[in-house]
């Protein structure tokens, strides 16, 4: 497995700035927000090496969903309560917004009166559906797993 | 084995319990704040089960719908069903908090149903907020770096990022007027990707595509997505439900403002 280290680290720091953003949006409050960026650099840092090992997106979005979540769960004595919705913040953007759009987008052409090459249309589309479908799954899947498992009697 | 008589009636006894009743609409009340902040059904249910035993009752059943709660309350003899609306269901992180904290509170016999009430309806005033214009300049720099994450180029940073926060800023705007959320989405969709599409383009941006999906990624709703999924999971399928078919309608109303963006400056999709 080849990591491309610059690669690596750009996607940590942008996933840590949008899920700081993300925290600002969801009122977390200011000593939070620092967790929040380090939700989101791990999700992002864990779902590149996973893709780069060769995983699918999928799989990698459920490795770094699961890893997000057992942090929160590691850092639950320092964190309380706040753990679970940190997961989810950093979780945040790896939601497949980019893809729900491209696949409604492609909804519409079909539904235009003469689409060009329709049956390549209608598998793209398909494909983005599935991946959006697939993903936001497994960012779900990843993080109640975990939640489940490593779970306690006030989470 | 004992069998229950279902042709047995027992008359119903109207009893005027002034506290039930206020257990009753306290349990509520935190379960719609829990709610309307982004807590997970299981979380509202457990939370409220606390709250109401932690008052005295002796036996409490809740449905959470999408957009009401309703409890029932027992304690010894007496038993009431009280019904409350859910406002809009956003995500209020530092309220959740508060919240939870509260039920904690209530759970070690530290406060009446009165008292409690009181506190909740407080929480729901008092819970500081960032600034409109802090919120406005994050959501812009949030947008900006999840383009980074798909493929945005340099050029096209600032651009999505002020378009960002310009839609951000207006969508508050809306918000305050009660302008419904799906409108809101589109009209702030259309405005923010025409605004990202037409900043790129001037910058010399190659990814004009991209950013004009990039600067509407704060609408995209990631928290009710991922609540749909785990209140299906944890056995509330009908608000589970209720939320994914949220989410599906804002995502079309959010690709509809784009695209009619895409449209307006002939940018293929």
């Amino acid at each position: 497995m080849i990591v491309d280290v610059l690669h690596l680290l750009h996607q940590a720091l942008f996933g840590a700035v949008a899920a700081s953003g993300f925290g600002v949006l969801f009122n977390f409050g200011w000593r939070d927000l620092r967790w929040c960026a380090a939700s989101g650099a791990l999700a992002l840092t864990t779902r590149t090496i996973a893709q780069d090992a060769g995983w699918s997106l999928e799989a990698a979005t459920f490795a770094a969903a699961a890893a997000v979540g057992c942090g929160g769960r590691l850092l639950r004595a320092r964190l309380g309560i706040a753990s679970n919705s940190l997961a989810v913040a950093g979780c945040v953007p790896m939601v497949p917004g980019f893809f729900a759009a491209q696949a409604i987008f492609g909804l519409f052409a079909l539904t235009a009166a003469h689409p060009d090459n329709p049956s390549k249309l209608a598998v793209t589309t398909m494909e983005f559906a599935l991946r959006v479908i697939f993903t936001a799954g497994a960012i779900g899947a990843g993080l109640s797993i975990v939640t489940h498992i490593l779970r306690s009697p006030d989470s | 084995m004992n069998i229950v008589d279902s042709t047995k009636v027992t008359v119903p006894v109207l009893l005027n319990d002034p506290e039930l009743e206020q257990i009753a609409m306290t349990t509520l009340l935190i379960g719609r704040l829990l709610m309307e902040s982004g807590a997970r059904a299981e979380v509202v249910h457990e939370d409220c089960s606390i709250v109401a035993h932690g008052f005295g009752a002796d036996h409490v059943d809740l449905r959470s719908g999408y957009a009401s709660v309703d409890i029932t309350v027992s304690r010894g003899a007496s038993t009431i069903t009280r019904t409350m609306e859910v406002g809009p269901h956003g995500v209020d992180h530092r309220l959740s908090h508060a919240l939870r904290d509260l039920v904690r509170r209530i759970q070690q016999g530290n406060l009446t149903p009165s008292e409690a009430l009181a506190k909740a309806t407080g929480l729901k005033r008092d819970t500081p907020h960032f600034a409109p214009w802090l919120v406005a300049l994050a959501a812009g720099i949030a947008c900006a770096a999840f383009g980074r994450l798909l493929g945005l180029d340099w050029p096209a940073f600032l651009p999505v990022a002020a378009a960002g926060a310009i839609g951000q800023a207006v969508r508050q705007v809306m918000l305050r007027r009660g302008v419904n959320v799906f409108v809101i989405a589109a009209c702030m969709a259309f405005l923010s990707s025409n605004l990202a599409g037409l900043g790129a383009s001037r910058a010399g941006s190659a990814t004009v595509n991209v950013a004009m999906v990039a600067s509407v990624l704060m609408l995209v709703p990631g928290v009710p997505a991922l609540n749909a999924q785990s209140d299906i999971m944890e056995g509330h399928p009908t608000l589970g439900t209720a939320r994914g078919v949220c989410v599906i309608m804002l995502l079309t109303f959010i690709a509809i403002g784009v695209l009619l963006a895409q449209v307006l400056l002939g940018v293929q999709p």
